[in-house]
C-alpha cells in the first residue's frame, strides 16, 4: 500500500481527464491522475478529429447557447450548455500550451450559428469555428492532443498513473477526502487523501447490463451476430464499465440522463476494422447516400436526406422494429454511384467514384458479412433481408411514384435525392445504430459538481466527459453527444471549479 | 529489422487495420502483438510504412 496526498484527484485521462488535470495544475494545485488501461486513453485516444470553439463574445456565445437549448426542447440543462459553449475558446490556448498543432477549417459567421452542415453532427450543433486538431501518419489529431496533454502534466509535476483504476471514493463528514487505486497487474493499492475528485472515466459502452437497463439496448459485437441491436465500435475497449457513475451513485450522486451517442453502421466482417475511418472499402460510403431506407416493415421512417447526419440516423434506426433498418438501391443508382459518384460524401473516408459495387457486395458474401444483400428481385431481397414482402414492394411503388413525379409526399425530401428502386440487381445493407460512446449518467450542475437528488453538490466532487455530457442534452439526452469539444470545455470547468473550492482560485462570479 | 512499440502506444488497432501481416490488436490483454521477432525483409517495407503512418509515433525500429 502507497500512501499519497494531493489537492485533486482525477479519475481517467481521456479529453476531459488531462484537460481538467492541466488546468488545476496549473492553478497550482498538486494533481494525480488515475488512468484504467496502459496509456493516456479515453474515447478521444485515437478519435477525434476537429474540435468547435465558440468566439470568446458574448454575442456568438448567446447565439450559440439558443441553438443548443432550442435542439434540446429546453430539456438541457443551462448551466451545462453554458459551460460547455462559453469554455471553448480556452481550446486554442490549451492546445498551444500542451504543444498540438491545428489549424482553422472553417469559422462561423453570426448569422449562420447553429445552421448548416456539421460534419455528421445536426446542424444545431454548428455553433462555433471547426478547427482540425493535426494528427500524425495516418491518424486522428485528437490522439496527438491526448499525448501532448499527458506529457506536459508530468513535466510540470503532475503524478499519472496507468493500469490503476480508482476502485473506491471517499468522504469524511460528507465531504470527499480520498480514494483508494489498484494496480491491475500488481495488485499493488494506493490510498490518495485529497479534497477534491474529478470522476472523468467516460461512457460504459462495454457494460452490458447498464445499456440495457438504462438505454433499452441489447449489446452486440462488430458483426451484429449475437442478435443484439447496438455496437459500440470506437475502440474495443473493455474498460468502458461505468466505475465513475457506480461511486458517484454509491456516494449519493443522483442518476442523469443517459444515451448513446449513435450513428449509422453496418455491422462487419469486411466493413469495420479497429479503426472505423479505416474503411475496407467503399460500403462505407454506401452507408451515408440519401435515397431509400426503410425498417423490417418495408416503410420509410426518416428523410433520408439526414444520412450524414447521424444523431438524427442512429435515433430514428433505435425506434424502429428491431432496432434496425435498410438501404437499398438499384442497379442505376449503383451506376449512378460508378460514373456520377456519392451525393454525400462520408466525412472521414472519401471516394470520389465508387467502384465495383458488385465486386464489393460479392467479397462481403465470401468474408460471411450478414448485412449486405444483392439479389436480382425485390421479392428475393425482402426474403433474404428479412423485410416484410408486401411492405417493401408496396412501398417501393410508392417511393417510385414520388420520384416520377419529383416530390416527397411523406417526407418532403429535396427531390434531388429521389431515386427510383426499379431495375435489377438489387442491393441492400442493413443498418444499426452504433454508439460513438454512451452519453451521461452522472448529474451534474454548471460547476460540474456532482448533484443527488435534491440538486445540492456532494462537496469536493465533480464530474466531467462522457459520464456527465448527458445533462447537456436533457433527460432522456435524445441525439446526444459526446465529443472533444465537450470534453475540453467541461475539463476546464471542472478544474476551475474544484481549484475554487480548495481555495487556490478566486470565485468568478 | 525489429521494432518495438512504446508504452503511450494508444491500441487503436490502426496498424492491424492497414498492415494485418505485421501486427495483431490483442484485445484482451490490451495490447499490440508485433507477428515477428525479426521482421521478415519482404515484410519491412510494410513496418516502415506502420512507423510513418502509426497516430501517436509509438512504433520504431529497435
Amino acid at each position: 500500500m502507497q500512501n499519497l496526498k494531493v489537492d485533486i484527484v482525477v479519475m481517467g485521462s481521456g479529453g476531459a481527464g488531462l484537460t481538467a488535470a492541466v488546468t488545476a495544475l496549473d492553478y497550482g494545485a498538486s494533481v494525480a491522475c488515475f488512468e484504467k488501461r496502459p496509456f493516456q486513453a479515453g474515447s478521444v485516444s485515437n478519435c477525434a478529429i476537429g474540435v468547435t470553439a465558440v468566439k470568446n463574445d458574448p454575442r456568438y456565445q448567446a447565439a450559440a447557447f439558443n441553438s443548443i437549448f432550442n435542439y434540446t426542447n429546453y430539456n438541457g440543462d443551462p448551466g451545462v450548455i453554458k459551460a460547455w459553449i462559453n469554455n471553448t475558446w480556452r481550446i486554442l490556448p490549451f492546445m498551444d500550451k500542451v504543444g498540438a498543432k491545428y489549424k482553422l477549417r472553417a469559422e462561423l459567421p453570426l448569422e449562420k450559428v447553429g445552421k448548416g452542415e456539421a460534419g455528421g453532427f445536426p446542424p444545431q450543433t454548428r455553433i462555433g469555428d471547426a478547427y482540425y486538431m493535426i494528427g500524425r501518419g495516418k491518424g486522428h489529431g485528437s490522439a496527438i492532443v491526448a499525448l501532448q496533454s499527458r506529457r506536459y502534466f508530468e513535466a510540470h509535476g503532475g503524478q499519472f498513473f496507468v493500469d490503476t483504476p480508482i476502485v473506491d471514493i471517499f468522504t469524511e463528514g460528507g465531504k470527499v477526502c480520498g480514494v483508494l487505486a489498484k494496480h491491475n497487474k500488481t495488485g499493488e493499492e494506493y490510498k490518495v487523501e485529497c479534497k477534491a475528485v474529478i470522476v472523468a472515466s467516460g461512457g460504459f459502452g462495454n457494460d452490458r447490463e447498464m445499456i440495457k437497463k438504462y438505454i433499452g439496448h441489447n449489446y452486440t459485437d462488430n458483426n451484429c451476430s449475437n442478435g443484439g441491436d447496438v455496437l459500440f465500435n470506437f475502440f474495443p475497449t473493455e474498460t468502458m464499465t461505468g466505475d465513475g457513475h457506480k461511486l458517484c451513485w454509491k456516494l449519493g450522486g443522483a442518476k442523469g440522463g443517459m444515451g448513446i451517442n449513435g450513428h449509422n453502421l453496418v455491422p462487419g466482417p469486411g466493413i469495420i476494422g479497429n479503426t472505423p475511418w479505416i474503411a475496407y472499402d467503399e460500403t462505407r460510403v454506401m452507408e451515408e447516400q440519401p435515397y431509400f431506407w426503410v425498417n423490417k416493415n418495408g416503410e420509410r421512417f426518416v428523410d433520408e436526406s439526414q444520412s450524414s447526419n447521424h444523431m438524427a440516423m442512429g435515433t430514428s434506426i433505435a425506434r424502429q422494429p428491431g432496432k434496425m433498418g435498410y438501404i437499398i438501391y438499384d442497379d442505376d443508382t449503383r451506376e449512378y454511384l460508378e460514373t456520377h459518384g456519392p451525393d454525400f460524401e462520408y466525412f472521414i473516408f472519401q471516394a470520389e467514384h465508387l467502384h465495383d459495387i458488385k465486386g464489393q457486395f460479392e467479397r462481403l458474401a465470401k468474408l460471411g458479412n450478414e448485412h449486405a444483400f444483392m439479389t436480382d428481385t425485390l421479392e428475393e431481397l425482402a426474403d433474404k433481408a428479412g423485410i416484410d414482402k408486401e411492405g417493401l414492394l408496396k412501398n417501393v411503388a410508392r417511393y417510385n411514384y414520388y420520384c416520377d413525379q419529383g416530390r416527397d409526399g411523406d417526407f418532403s425530401k429535396d427531390p434531388k435525392f429521389m431515386r427510383p428502386v426499379r431495375k435489377g440487381p438489387f442491393y441492400a445493407l442493413r443498418v444499426f445504430n452504433a454508439g460513438y460512446s454512451t452519453v451521461g449518467g452522472i448529474k451534474v450542475n454548471g460547476r460540474m459538481e456532482v448533484i443527488n437528488d435534491d440538486g445540492k453538490p456532494i462537496p469536493g466532487l465533480y464530474s466531467a466527459g462522457d459520464c456527465m455530457v448527458g445533462e447537456l442534452w436533457g433527460n432522456p439526452p435524445v441525439g446526444g453527444i459526446g465529443n472533444y469539444s465537450h470534453a475540453l470545455g467541461f475539463g476546464f470547468t471542472a478544474a476551475d471549479s474544484a481549484c475554487e473550492y480548495i481555495g487556490i482560485k478566486e470565485e468568478e462570479l | 529489422m525489429k521494432l518495438e512499440i512504446k508504452d503511450y502506444c494508444v491500441r487503436c488497432g490502426m496498424c492491424e487495420d492497414l498492415y494485418p501481416e505485421v501486427f495483431h490488436l490483442n484485445v484482451p490483454e490490451d495490447r499490440i502483438d508485433i507477428k515477428y521477432d525479426e521482421i521478415p525483409p519482404e515484410l519491412e517495407e510494410k513496418a516502415l510504412g506502420a512507423i510513418a503512418d502509426c497516430a501517436v509515433g509509438a512504433i520504431f525500429k529497435k
